[in-house]
This record gives structure tokens, C-alpha cells and sequence, in this order.
């Protein structure tokens, strides 16, 4: 308990990021709560249509429900390669003795490169004409038939825009668990291998439990970098071919600045906020409850 | 959390803005402002290329300005992408807050814009400054919206061709083609003959937006898309249905280069200069790169272009195609004052004769394009066939259907074309997003 000068210093401090958070976040928030019950072009005057918007993307709009599904696509995509990848390769990572540091500086760099450069690279290895890197490792692996131009199939461009994205964050999210990782006790390790208990059980038993408070957070902070996924289709794709790679988040990026509905695109950006919302607290649920168990 | 942020922040952003727009109503589209010219900067916000010849033509012309009247000086702000532009001009007349010059297409958001009073009547100002008469009549034409108004200067002059490569025809043994329909036909031929029938940029969308047009221009003229905006017609009628039944045979006789969908500009543009390509579908703002010795002499000595082939017939004449004056320049009524007027006077009076020094088209008929030292004989030839452009524009559709429509009808082209989808269901989705949007916007 601190000292009540202490609390008051601390409250004090504290109220300068709450109200920048309240201007920055939540007043945002409120003002397109407030838009998504009107219909508004920008430069006409606001006119209220009550629920509207909201019955429209709920019943109406067949692109909101695909790019939904497709969000939900791109997030799991992105969980795997983000946090899948993260765990076997900072676990890879704590057994390797040499060049450690070369490794994890390699797989941190693609977060530190811009967005646009990103999206650009990836475009160029999918390419088919001119032919792209993975085509041309098809082509030499005698895997012809695959070659495909993997941003214009619509079966290919979900997995092809949400890969680059999964990729940005391996490192940082690797780099997260290994520290956590480095910190689970050795003595308790290796007490279970003198029991004679494998490196799945050590890892199921000892370490995972060890580290779940930071994977909870690394799966929090993934689940809504994933939702709020952006640039990178955008860039690549534009959404296309079709609604193939709509996301809420583009959609709701055209329907404003494209469709100037801003009304609508309120209500969309809403949507995502509550889906957010509801995405963190069934993931704090979800671990709450295996760690009572 | 940050981005859900980000998305949050821009709709509040808008909503911010439109507090400020509430108060902005006091303008007035006068074309007229008198009394002293006092020197300020003023600004144009721009979505054209930053070393093309319009601005290049204008920064000499406003350095020029500036040596008589201190003060004076003009901020271009350029912003190419257009998507990224759109976002600009539409945010920043949202808060009311539109530079003295903008570029703007004659959209119907625009045209919101000048019902509202915002924009400068350049009919009135043209005639004002004794230059309206100058101008070529299409070039004008294609600046104005339907009720025939006109908010928009013309700053360049553009016709689009199908240019094509005589060596690889002939290897294909085909011809030019008389009529649309031949096209196709001509593209199975060139496959065949392993070359690739079509360059095209799938990823901008407008340029296969072209090709949707095309069909209905040539069978029911150029009245179809007007009437079709507003709801009055449907994609359903003969008309839109060939249409979308050539744009589907277009796709399965693989006229396009593999992948298109995600190919840019320069990558098509690379696929027709670099001999790969039969055909590309562009305008003469690419002159220089197309009829000058900047193209491969192997390539060079084999170009030549069409125009719009006729269709079964055909309303429209075989010299009426897309003939555009490109984005218009906009004037806010808001900042329109003696010094906007008077460089503006300035600029537009010496404006033509130097844009034509570049080798480029003007927007008016009183100048003579001076043609580049190192261009081929058909430069000249692309020249000479604005003296002899009839008077229906095929307009870009893009520039003529409310903005959800164009969207959706921009990406379900692209998968009627790949083969994703039917003409029927292309015709039925596009049918039902015209029906829920055409109303909301024109209504």
C-alpha cells in the first residue's frame, strides 16, 4: 500500500494519459457512435436514420458478412504464423548456443521495415509475369501446376495478403515468449527430466504453464492486431479480386472515403470496436478459466 | 488496440469536420471579384503526376506571375495515387477547408459541391476572361455534368487508342479489328500464337471499367451510362447485358495478360514496350513513351493504333471514342477574390501555348502541339486525329456512377473477367447495388 503523498503523486501523473487516452480513444469512439445513426456524404447536412445503418449491415449488406468472414480468415492465419511460429522458434531459440543473437536480430528486422516495402516485396514473390520468386521455386522444384498468380486467385489472395502480415510480427512476438521463457526456473526442468519426463511434457507441464500470463497478452495483442489488419491488403490487393480479401477494416476505409457514407462506415467502425472488445474478453475468459483448471 | 484506434479516429475525424463544414455555406459562385489584386500564396491541390507536363507548365507560368506581383506565390500540393486524393479533396471539403484550385472530376460529389455554392461557375469565368471560346467544344464537354453546367477548367487534352504491335498480328495473322466483336476472336488467335492477346492495369480498376463502357457506347451511344446512373436504365438491358456477355468472352478467350488482376500500370505498360503484349488500351498522355525513340527500335518500328472499333449497329461514329480533358481544375468560391482572378486570367491565356511546347494536347484549338525532335511519324499521327473527333464522348464510368456502384462494379468486373462469376450474376448483383444506391445518391 503506498504512503498517501505516494497515491497522490501517482493519481496526478496518471491523469495527464488518461485524459490524452480519453480525447485519442474513447471521444473518437463516442463521436462515431453518434455518426452511425445518421446518413452524411461530408458536405450535406447530417440526417438522422435512426438504427438504419446498423439493420442494413446486419441484414443487408452482403460484403460486410463476407469481409467478417474473411477478417476472421485473415486472424487465424496471422495467430498461427504469429504465434505458433513465435513459440517453436523462441523455443528453438533457448536450445541454440551460438549466434543466438544473429537469429533473433534476423527474425526481428521484417517489424522494423516499413509497411509499403513490405507490401511491395511480397506483391514482387507472387507475381506471375513477370514470374515471382515462389513460382519460380515451383517451377524448379517441378511443381509447375501450383504456379498461379496468388493476388489475383481469389482461392490463393486471403492466405497471400495475410501471410506478410503474419511474417511483419513473428520476430517481436518471438522475442516476447523467448524472454519469458528464459525466465521459467531451470531447477524445474530439470527435476522433470531426472523423472525422466520427455521435452513434450517438460514443455506441456512446466514451461507453457510457466509463461502463461505473457501468452495470454502476446495472444491479446495478436487477436487485435489481426482484426484491425489494414495496409498490407490494402496495398497489395485493394481487397480484390472481388471481395476475395475484404477486410472490415478496408471496407469500412471505401465506404467512407470512397462511397463518402460516413454514416455507414460509423456504424462499420463500431462493429469492429465491439468485435475487438468481445475478442479480448474471450480470450482473458478462455485462460482465466485453464488456469483455475 | 492501435489501429482499432486509428479506424475509430478517422470516422471521429469526419465527425469533427463536420461541425466546422455546418458554417461553411456562405460562398458564393460569383465568377466575378473585384477590387485590388493583393499578393498572397495561393494553393492547388493536385492529383497529377509531379514531373508531367501540366505542372511543369504552371510552376513556369506562376514564376512568371510571381516577378510582377511580390507576394504571389502558388503551392502545389500533389498527391498522384488517386484513391489517396480522393481521400484529401473529400475530407478537406468536409471541413470546408478546399484550396483556392483543386482538381476534381466531374462526379456527382462535385456536382453536390456546386449546388452548395462552393465552386467558381468556370462558364461564367471563361466567357468573363474572354477565353471561353478558345476552348475545344469536347474538351468542355467532358468537364460539365449533366444539367450542362460547368465547375471545371480543362487542363490537357487526351485521346485513347488501342495500340498495338503489327509484327505480332501478323504472326498471330490477324487484323485490326472492325468491330468489338472481333476481338475476342483476334485474342484466341494471338494466344495461340503464343502472345499475349491484351496489357492491361487490373490493379487501378478504371482501365477494365473502359472495356465494360466500350459495348454499351457503341450499341446504345453515349446517352446508355447516363440514363443507367440515375437508375433509369439497368444493367439488365440489352445494352448492359452484351456488354457484360463481351467483357466474359474477353475473359475466357484470355485476352488479358495472366494475373492481370494484381498487375500495375507499369507492368502492363512494360508488357506492350517490350514486345510481349499484341494490344494496349491508352491514351496519348503516353505519347512519349509509346511514338519517341525512348521505345525499343525493335518495338518502335512495329506500333501503330486503332481507334474503338465499331460494334453491330453501331449508334456512335467511328471517330467518337473516349476523348477526355482529364481532371478538371476546380476554383473554390470561398477564396475567390481580385488575385485569384486576375492569375488566373494570367495563367490560363499563357497556359496553352506553353502546355503545347511540351508536346502535349491543349485543352484549346489556338495553339499548334510542337512535336518532339525525337518522335516517330506517329506522334503526329495520334495529333491529328483530335481535328477530327466527332462530338460524343464515350465518358469513363467511373467519372459517371455513384461511388458504391463504381466500387462493385469495379471488383465484379474483375471477377467476371476471371471467370469467378457469371454474366447473369454479374448483371443481378450489379442490378441490385445500382438499385440501392443510384436513389441515395442522385435522388
Amino acid at each position: 500500500m503506498l504512503p498517501h503523498r505516494s497515491r497522490k503523486s501517482v493519481l496526478v501523473f496518471l491523469i495527464p494519459p488518461l485524459l490524452l487516452y480519453g480525447v485519442a480513444v474513447l471521444f473518437p469512439i463516442l463521436q462515431s457512435l453518434f455518426l452511425s445513426f445518421f446518413s452524411w456524404d461530408g458536405i450535406s447536412s447530417l440526417r438522422f436514420v435512426g438504427t438504419t445503418n446498423y439493420t442494413h449491415m446486419l441484414f443487408g449488406d452482403d460484403v460486410f458478412w463476407r469481409a467478417f468472414r474473411n477478417a476472421l480468415g485473415y486472424l487465424a492465419i496471422c495467430l498461427v504464423l504469429q504465434l505458433g511460429g513465435a513459440l517453436l522458434v523462441a523455443s528453438l531459440l533457448t536450445s541454440v548456443r551460438r549466434g543466438r543473437e544473429v537469429f533473433k536480430t534476423l527474425y526481428l528486422l521484417p517489424a522494423v521495415i516499413s509497411t509499403v516495402a513490405i507490401a511491395y516485396l511480397f506483391a514482387r514473390i507472387y507475381s506471375i509475369e513477370p514470374v515471382g520468386l515462389l513460382n519460380q521455386v515451383l517451377h524448379w522444384v517441378g511443381l509447375s501446376g501450383l504456379e498461379r498468380s496468388w493476388t489475383s486467385d481469389v482461392h490463393t489472395v486471403l492466405a497471400a495478403v495475410s501471410i506478410p502480415e503474419g511474417w511483419r510480427f513473428l520476430g517481436l512476438y518471438t522475442l516476447i515468449i523467448y524472454a519469458a521463457l528464459l525466465a521459467v526456473p531451470q531447477e524445474l526442468e530439470e527435476a522433470a527430466r531426472l523423472d525422466g519426463a520427455s521435452a513434450w511434457r517438460v514443455f506441456v507441464n512446466i514451461r507453457f504453464p510457466y509463461i502463461r500470463p505473457v501468452w495470454t497478452t502476446t495472444t491479446i495483442m495478436a487477436t487485435t492486431y489481426g482484426l484491425r489488419g489494414f495496409d498490407i491488403p490494402y496495398i497489395m490487393t485493394n481487397g480484390g479480386p472481388g471481395q476475395s480479401s475484404e477486410l472490415l477494416t478496408t471496407y469500412m476505409y471505401k465506404t467512407a472515403f470512397t462511397s463518402t457514407d460516413y454514416g455507414y462506415a460509423s456504424s462499420i467502425s463500431v462493429f469492429i470496436v465491439l468485435e475487438c472488445l468481445v475478442a479480448v474478453g474471450l480470450i482473458a475468459l478462455l485462460y482465466r478459466r485453464k488456469a483455475l483448471s | 488496440m492501435k489501429n482499432t484506434m486509428k479506424v475509430t479516429a478517422v470516422a471521429a475525424a469526419v465527425a469533427l469536420l463536420a461541425a466546422c463544414s455546418s458554417g461553411g455555406g456562405g460562398a458564393t459562385a460569383s465568377g466575378n471579384a473585384t477590387g485590388p489584386v493583393k499578393g498572397r500564396q495561393i494553393s492547388w491541390l493536385l492529383s497529377r503526376p509531379a514531373d508531367g507536363a501540366v505542372i511543369t507548365t504552371m510552376k513556369k507560368i506562376a514564376e512568371d506571375y510571381a516577378s510582377t506581383h511580390p507576394g504571389f506565390s502558388l503551392n502545389l500540393i500533389t498527391t498522384p495515387d488517386r484513391p489517396s486524393y480522393i481521400q484529401k479533396y473529400e475530407t478537406l471539403a468536409a471541413a470546408n477547408k478546399l484550396p483556392e484550385l483543386f482538381d476534381t472530376d466531374a462526379t456527382p460529389f462535385a456536382q453536390k459541391l456546386a449546388k452548395q455554392g462552393k465552386l467558381v461557375d468556370v462558364d461564367k469565368l471563361l466567357k468573363d476572361l474572354g477565353l471561353y471560346d478558345s476552348y475545344r467544344a469536347n474538351a468542355l464537354n467532358y468537364q460539365r455534368f449533366d444539367d450542362g453546367s460547368l465547375y471545371m477548367v480543362p487542363m490537357q487534352f487526351e485521346l485513347e487508342f488501342f495500340w498495338y504491335n503489327k509484327a505480332l498480328f501478323q504472326k498471330a495473322g490477324v487484323s485490326v479489328p472492325t468491330s468489338l466483336d472481333d476481338i475476342p476472336a483476334m485474342c484466341t488467335a494471338l494466344r495461340t500464337a503464343g502472345v499475349t492477346p491484351i496489357a492491361i492495369d487490373g490493379q487501378d480498376q478504371w482501365p477494365l471499367e473502359r472495356y465494360m463502357s466500350y459495348h454499351p457506347f457503341r450499341t446504345a451511344g453515349p446517352d446508355y451510362v447516363k440514363t443507367l446512373k440515375t437508375g433509369g436504365a439497368k444493367f439488365s438491358d440489352a445494352a448492359g447485358t452484351a456488354a457484360a456477355d463481351w467483357l466474359a468472352k474477353l475473359g475466357s478467350n484470355k485476352c488479358f495478360q495472366d494475373g492481370f488482376a494484381s498487375q500495375g500500370y507499369s507492368d502492363a505498360q512494360n508488357l506492350f514496350t517490350s514486345g510481349k503484349a499484341a494490344m494496349y488500351n491508352i491514351g496519348t498522355w503516353e505519347l512519349s513513351s509509346l511514338a519517341t525513340d525512348k521505345l525499343d527500335p525493335s518495338v518502335r518500328q512495329n506500333v501503330d493504333f486503332f481507334r474503338l472499333p465499331a460494334a453491330a449497329g453501331s449508334a456512335t461514329a467511328a471517330n467518337e471514342y473516349v476523348a477526355t480533358s482529364g481532371i478538371g481544375m476546380a476554383v473554390s468560391a470561398q477564396s475567390y477574390d481580385p488575385l485569384v482572378k486576375d492569375f488566373l486570367k494570367f495563367a490560363l491565356t499563357k497556359y496553352p501555348a506553353a502546355y503545347a511546347a511540351s508536346g502535349s494536347l491543349s485543352p484549346t484549338t489556338n495553339v499548334k502541339t510542337t512535336v518532339p525532335g525525337n518522335a516517330s511519324p506517329l506522334y503526329q499521327k495520334a495529333l491529328d486525329e483530335a481535328n477530327d473527333l466527332g462530338n460524343a464522348i464515350c465518358f469513363p464510368w467511373d467519372t459517371q456512377l455513384d461511388p458504391t456502384t463504381n466500387t462493385r462494379l469495379q471488383q465484379e468486373e474483375t471477377l467476371l473477367v476471371q471467370g469467378d462469376t457469371s454474366a447473369s450474376a454479374f448483371i443481378d448483383t450489379m442490378d441490385k447495388t445500382l438499385s440501392e444506391n443510384a436513389p441515395k445518391f442522385f435522388g
